[in-house]
């Protein structure tokens, strides 16, 4: 094709444009921060803006963790799907997996791990509704997909699930609301969604996310919606949560059964089974000899773990050059309880599903992991021995050539007899790494070809796994032998009298000594006769003497492994020593693990053991330390001193604290003396200090760090220094060192796991090892801080059990609620106050102060209100409690003196008197006193005093505080380990196994409520005898007066009237009736207006309730119409719901 | 209910200190057996049983069961409790033997630990209070354990009758620091303390002067202490003692001491002391020999970090120690040669990764 030729772009050289350009051109442009465009207009301002600055970077900050999964090898994300079932979670997980790997999963199923990005892999796992699955992966999770059905709103398990979160470290949580297209009106809609929305946020915190995914296409959700949630996934940051931070833990995505077939079926199956389980492992590193918990099975040991090839690989650096991650990368999908690829593991076989029409020839096709690898079995030409015979066995990661097998068979046999103590020891250790053979790579193909394969392995190369070791150590041993003999002919430790072979010292370097070594006990012998007369020369070669034996001695130490005689072998510490000082007989050469050597050191050792006394203090020995005596020899240690001999030393020493520690390792390299690595040292000297002072002259204000920065460095450089400690070392001893790092695939073999675990297998319910702390596998008393729940409709009673979730346990317990009496006691509360903490102590495994719970009255789903019934943290382990009860003993009075009285019926005998001799007692009526001593007559009365008389009616009691201890009660939710996972029903109370058992609650007939019938109460008269009220003044005299029976004076006198009185009184009279019959008049005619207006109304309402009547009857009909439909609708959607 | 944790198994009398310290942080039951069982006089020796005591006294809920022979012993740990504790110390053994446990175990306490000893002050098969006081509590100061940790001399005590007092203060802790200490440094100064008892004031000044002597040529910097007790604080019987320590510029301390022998004089005292210093400080490392079990043990304790010391060899007790370590906690020390270029070093690297030990027992408020 011809060039195409554009015009020529001409600027503008005239108009606005140009002016712009000139001008833009003139203009110096802004780089950098704007200091005018942001100066605060005003001091006052200036001054908010400042404080408003300081409070936002404090509101950044949070207290700095330590965060410990490793940035190279991440394990992947926990991703949990949440919510009440029919809401939507198998439709999600489906179409977040068909995002991610373009697979489409029948059956989502445990598990599902996925590569989701160059540095990211997510395992998704659904949360069943059962609260026991809800617990677990609430501890586990480090997203929470919380899905809610929005047509219907928020249910009990959201909150349940959001409390149990609370209580176990918050994760990140996004809301996801479904259904929404069940919401027809748009206006109905938004206002959902936004009511929705302000009541998540109230639960978690203000501006949290909230997803609205829409109707469901083809069984998934829109494509464009879980490509936005899938965004959110990705860019999802994770604090550390202090609990998972500080232990290993592993979500199983795999469990198979290794208990031998032929156990099972003599036990019918009900024998304790070996179960491995897969997983990558998270939190903190796994160390071999944890002890684990499995939460819904219990505590168990590892039987062993082991490093398996990650089955879900992250893509490596150089296949992945590109920022994104490539179309082959994403079909990786790891999920053996799913049927993904077509194998399914089950929990003791594996299922391959074939597609179609199988046939052999057909390779061309696309073919399945599981079909590949029964390919692959049926490929194999040759039969396991033989596979073993042609495998090469390295002794050493490094080493370069291989051992062969075939070599010498008969050495080998022998070999393996005699060192099958050491075999037993290592096997653990030494099985997978060491072989490379084809037949490790599969770990799939069943676990029975895999014994077969290890016991074959030991049989056929004992030698090279007797003894497991880092290579390059055992052959500088074996390179020097000569070192070892010689060591002992110039160890001044012996005597003083080493010289007589000395002399050709100086060839002793050069190696050549072997011939010496057959005279050196002769030689010995010489030199003691021969010392005395040669002491001056002696003395005048012993520094040099002295110094090249500690150099040599030091020489052929650096060639002892420390690590291997320590660990790996059987020699005891005063052999190691020993060795060290042994003279040539002791002949310890690179095979120093060697029998005789073994039997010889062993006697000795017996020897010793005999005065051998516990001491710190190793006893000076004089005649040793006689070597100081000379002058050359306390001349060398002058370089140790700050005023060392050293030349470039000597003026530096007062500079060396001030410089700090890089001074010094710059420092600690010019021992060596030489001029080049001196010149090379002052100068990295130089430049630490002109970078110091660089620091400090442009900005004294950025070299200092604040708290928190500098708290933060600190950690950065110590996770620095764990990475960089054990690099270089191969993984199996690294692994002993340092444990399993979190992000690698393990296989944890488990010992007497419970048959049931395995009959009753389920992997919809997730399985989690969790590693324990040394100190939580104890048990003690938990002193806790407890809250009920608000929301809990029972107060929770003392002695009730309870199920707690705390650490990775669940468990059932019985509590003891207390709360602090005025710091002096513990005091014993029968139920838990409202709105308030209280104490509880109860009997359990140790948690680590700190550690947050919840607490449920019962895990079954029946329960139709808020299941968790109180939260808290641990406050206190001990092995024992105090908690005292308050105890009232209550007594009456007897006899009665002035201020004495005798009290009974508060206890039983005199010993219990003389116990409470000087307590103090009390009366209702507040009259304070105090038990002086038991009385002899009645068993237990005893004399008292009060501050003042006391009545005979009055009860006398006494306060006293009787110490309780919980009930030694633990009981693990075992939930995993049951058919019907959900009904796992511990310790019923005794009402509940009344209920269930139909029995009578047994009562005391002192106990029933029978009517109180009071009697009125009566007096009787006072009668005051006639002697003493004749003997009484006048005013003590009951004034006493008859009713007056006769008339009195005016009853007696008739009154005779004027006639104008008379007139007057009729006149009076007769008004006043006059006035009467008119109201009673006026009264009638108002009742019958009354009576008239009565019946009209009457008839009114009649009238308007025959109306009303009709109407509702209208609307009922209408609105039994529309039940009736509803009820239908219902039945066809088929699902149970709960209302908040 | 209580499932019983894996006990720990040990055999024979040796060693017996860091393995009940191992239990007892670890809480895991300890059986040790065949403590002297061939021995004329089998079973447990006084200082022994005593011991046993002392550390029951400090923890709430320990289950010692010691058999009818005396030959085996079980314990079952509780918590460390701490408190205000006495404890008398037979004169069979010297304060230090029971004093350097309970260092091991008082930071981990529910209480701060306030513990009484009376016994002997010093002898010459244990460290002497003076070390513990100069030395050992400034190791402890490495991981953290600092505010109010003091030894108290009240009273010395020399063998054979005693009649010394101490008390040890220690406070509680969360969590150890990780240590991180390669740096030798030079020695800038040695101290020393020259104790005498129930002898002529003389004796001390005499050890004084012939350890100068011999230690002026390297270090102008030197403080010897004389410290002589009279009356009712000197205890019951006569002796003296030299205790010295070179602290280099990185704070790491050698120690050595020698104390009185029938029929030696004060000077050869010196001469050992003095001398036995010189070899601590050419074994090198940043940790003093009689020291490297409490390093070690509180490496392993530290936090889920890479720990590193260097140190010189280890000692015979040092290597059991590991060996038990390893089956308490699982922990395995990486020892490689401190300086690779340098082939004259005997110094070792030591490094582990720490359990990430939390006290438990601390009550939270």
């Amino acid at each position: 094709m011809e060039q195409q030729t554009h015009k020529a772009h001409r600027p503008a050289h005239s108009g606005a444009k140009a002016d712009k350009k000139s001008k833009g051109k003139d203009k110096e442009k802004q780089h950098g921060f704007n200091e005018k465009a942001f100066a605060p207009k005003s001091g006052r301002r200036a001054d908010r803006q400042g404080r408003r600055k300081v409070e936002r970077d404090q509101t950044r900050l949070h207290v700095p963790l330590v965060d410990r999964t490793p940035d190279d090898q991440p394990p992947p994300v926990i991703v949990a799907i949440v919510g009440p079932p029919g809401v939507g979670k198998t439709t999600l997980l489906k179409s977040l997996v068909r995002r991610y790997t373009k697979q489409t999963l029948n059956e989502a199923k445990g598990p599902i791990t996925v590569v989701s990005g160059k540095k990211k892999r997510i395992t998704f796992i659904e949360c069943n509704n059962d609260l026991n699955s809800m617990i677990d992966v609430g501890k586990i999770a480090d997203l929470v997909l919380l899905m809610i059905d929005g047509s219907y709103g928020f249910e009990m398990e959201t909150f349940e699930f959001l409390n149990i979160l609370q209580s176990h470290g918050f994760p990140k949580v996004i809301g996801v609301l479904t259904h929404l297209d069940l919401i027809k009106k748009a206006a109905t809609l938004r206002a959902t969604k936004k009511a929705l929305k302000k009541r998540f946020w109230t639960e978690i915190y203000q501006g949290a996310k909230l997803f609205y995914l829409s109707g469901v296409i083809n069984g998934r959700y829109p494509d464009n919606e879980i490509l936005n949630l899938s965004r959110f996934i990705s860019v999802m940051k994770f604090r550390p949560l202090v609990f998972r931070n500080s232990h290993p833990y592993l979500l199983a995505d795999r469990l198979e059964d290794l208990t031998p077939r032929e156990q099972i079926r003599t036990s019918k199956g009900k024998c304790d089974r070996t179960v491995t389980l897969y997983g990558y492992l998270r939190g903190t590193n796994l160390r071999p000899g944890t002890k684990v918990h499995v939460p819904g099975v219990g505590d168990l040991n590892m039987k062993s773990v082991a490093a398996l090839g990650d089955p879900c690989p992250l893509p490596d650096a150089d296949s992945e050059k590109r920022r994104k991650l490539s179309e082959k990368k994403k079909l990786l999908v790891h999920a053996p309880m799913s049927d993904v690829g077509g194998v399914v593991y089950d929990k003791d076989a594996v299922y391959i599903n074939v597609p179609g029409s199988f046939t052999r020839g057909a390779t061309d096709a696309p073919q399945g992991e599981g079909e590949q690898m029964v390919m692959d079995l049926q490929d194999v030409k040759s039969t396991l021995e033989d596979a073993v015979a042609k495998s090469q066995i390295r002794l050493f990661g490094s080493s370069s050539k291989p051992l062969s097998v075939q070599a010498g068979p008969s050495r080998l046999s022998d070999a393996s007899d005699e060192s099958e103590g050491d075999e037993e020891s290592d096997a653990g250790e030494g099985s997978d790494s060491e072989v490379a053979s084809d037949f490790d790579s599969d770990e799939s193909d069943g676990d029975l070809d895999e014994g077969d394969y290890e016991t074959d392995e030991d049989g056929a190369g004992p030698s090279d796994r007797g003894r497991p070791s880092r290579r390059n150590v055992s052959r500088s041993m074996q390179a020097l032998p000569s070192h070892d003999r010689q060591r002992g002919e110039v160890d001044y430790a012996d005597s003083d009298s080493d010289l007589g072979g000395d002399d050709d010292d100086g060839a002793l370097i050069g190696g050549d000594a072997g011939a010496d070594l057959p005279d050196l006990p002769s030689s010995d012998e010489d030199a003691d006769e021969d010392s005395d007369e040669e002491v001056p020369r002696w003395k005048s070669d012993l520094a040099s003497k002295a110094q090249a034996s500690f150099a040599q001695d030091v020489r052929r130490n650096r060639r002892r492994d420390w690590t291997k005689l320590i660990y790996m072998t059987s020699l005891s510490p005063s052999e190691i020593i020993a060795s060290k000082n042994a003279s040539a007989r002791g002949a310890v050469n690179d095979n120093g693990m060697g029998d005789e050597d073994f039997f010889t050191v062993v006697k000795k050792a017996d020897e010793q053991a005999e005065e051998e006394v516990d001491t710190s203090k190793a006893p000076l020995d004089a005649q040793q330390l006689k070597a100081w005596e000379d002058e050359e020899l306390l001349d060398s240690l002058r370089h140790l001193f700050i005023t060392g001999s050293s030349a470039s030393a000597a003026p530096e020493g007062a500079d060396d604290e001030a410089a700090g520690s890089d001074a010094e390792e710059a420092e600690g390299t010019d021992e060596g003396d030489n001029g080049a690595a001196r010149a090379a040292a002052l100068a990295k000297k130089k430049e630490l200090l002109k970078r110091k002072f660089d620091e400090q002259y442009d900005d004294p204000e950025s070299s200092k760090m604040d708290f928190y920065e500098e708290q933060k460095d600190q950690m950065a450089r110590q996770l620095e220094l764990n990475r960089a400690e054990f690099e270089g070392i191969d993984p199996e001893a690294r692994a002993l060192v340092e444990g399993y790092r979190p992000g690698t695939y393990v296989r944890i073999e488990l010992e007497n796991v419970p048959c049931e675990l395995i009959e009753n297998f389920d992997p919809s319910y997730p399985i989690i090892v969790g590693g324990l702390l040394p100190s939580e596998e104890r048990f003690g008393y938990l002193q806790v801080r407890i809250k009920r729940h608000r929301w809990s409709t029972k107060t929770l009673k003392t002695n009730d059990p309870l199920i707690f979730s705390m650490g990775w346990r669940r468990f059932q317990s019985i509590p003891i609620y207390s709360l602090d009496d005025h710091s002096i006691r513990m005091r014993m509360l029968k139920y838990t106050p409202e709105h308030m903490h209280c104490y509880a102590t109860f009997y359990g495994p140790v948690s680590l102060p700190n550690t947050g719970f919840c607490a449920l009255n019962s895990v079954s789903g029946e329960l139709a209100g808020f299941r968790i019934s109180a939260t808290g943290v641990v406050l206190d382990i001990d092995r024992s409690a105090k908690i005292m009860k308050k105890l009232k003993l209550t007594g009456v009075p007897y006899k009665i003196f002035k201020n004495t009285a005798f009290i009974k019926d508060m206890f039983t005998s005199a010993l219990e008197v003389a116990k409470f001799e000087g307590a103090n007692i009390r009366t209702v009526s507040g009259l304070r006193g105090q038990v002086k001593k038991a009385l002899a007559k009645p068993d237990g009365a005893f004399r008292a005093t009060f501050e003042d008389k006391i009545l005979m009616s009055d009860i006398v009691f006494l306060r006293a505080w009787y110490s309780i201890q919980p009930r030694k009660f633990y009981n693990p939710v075992t939930s995993l380990l049951l058919s019907h996972k959900s009904e796992w029903s511990g310790m019923r109370l005794t009402g509940q196994v009344r209920r269930e058992e139909g029995l009578k609650t047994p009562t005391n007939v002192n106990s029933t409520y029978k009517p109180v019938e009071r009697a009125p109460r009566r007096f009787n008269t006072l009668k005051v005898p006639k002697k003493l009220q004749a003997a009484l003044p006048y005013a003590s005299k009951p004034k006493l007066v008859k009713a007056q029976h006769r008339q009195t004076y005016m009853q007696k006198r008739a009154v005779v009237l004027e006639p104008e009185e008379k007139k007057a009184i009729a006149l009076m009279q007769q008004i006043r009736a006059l006035r009467k019959d008119q109201v009673a008049r006026r009264k009638g005619k108002q009742e019958e207006r009354r009576a008239a207006h009565r019946q009209k109304l009457e008839k009114e309402e009649a009238k308007k309730g025959e109306k009303d009547k009709e109407k509702r009857k209208e609307y009922m009909r209408a609105a039994g119409m529309k039940a009736k439909q509803e009820s239908a609708e219902e039945s066809g959607r088929a699902r149970k719901r709960r209302k908040t | 209910m209580a499932q019983a944790t894996n006990a720990l198994q040990f055999s024979g009398h040796l060693h017996l200190r860091h393995r009940l310290v191992l239990s007892i942080l670890s809480g895991k039951a300890v059986k040790i057996d065949k403590i002297r069982s061939e021995d004329k006089n089998p079973g447990l020796r006084d200082y022994e049983v005593s011991l046993l005591r002392l550390l029951e006294r400090i923890t709430n809920g320990t289950i010692i069961e010691i058999s009818v022979t005396g030959t085996a012993i079980l314990l079952k740990p509780g918590v460390i409790a701490g408190g205000l504790v006495t404890h008398d110390c037979p004169l069979s053994r010297s304060i230090g033997y029971f004093l350097e446990p309970v260092i091991m175990l008082a930071p981990f306490s529910k209480k701060p630990l306030q513990l009484t000893l009376r016994g002997i002050t010093s002898d010459d098969r244990d460290l002497s209070v003076d070390l513990i006081r100069t030395v050992t509590l400034p190791q402890l100061e490495l991981f953290g354990v600092s505010d109010g940790l003091e030894l108290r001399i009240k009273k010395r005590g020399s063998p054979p009758l005693g009649g010394g007092e101490v008390q040890y203060l220690c406070p509680a802790v969360k969590q150890l620091k990780t240590l991180n200490f390669v740096e030798r440094g030079k020695v800038k100064r040695i101290r020393g303390i020259s104790h005498a008892v129930r002898v002529n004031p003389q004796f001390s000044n005499r050890m004084i002067e012939v350890s100068r002597s011999i230690l002026n040529r390297y270090i102008p910097d030197i403080y010897l202490y004389s410290d002589v007790y009279k009356g009712e604080d000197s205890g019951k019987s006569p002796g003296y003692g030299l205790s010295l320590l070179a602290e280099t510029t990185t704070g790491a301390i050698h120690c050595a001491e020698a104390l009185s022998q029938p029929g030696v004089a004060p000077e050869d005292i010196a001469h050992l002391a003095s001398r036995a210093l010189l070899q601590e400080i050419q074994n090198g490392g940043c940790i003093d020999s009689h020291h490297q079990l409490l390093v070690l043990l509180f490496m392993v304790l530290g936090s889920e970090d890479v720990g590193r010391c260097r140190m010189s060899e280890p000692t015979t007790r040092t290597i059991q120690f590991l060996r038990d370590v390893k089956e308490a906690f699982g922990i395995t020390f990486k020892i490689v040669p401190a300086e690779k270029g340098d082939p004259t070093s005997t110094e070792l690297l030591y490094s582990c990764y720490g359990i990430g030990y939390v006290n438990a027992n601390r009550t939270l408020s």
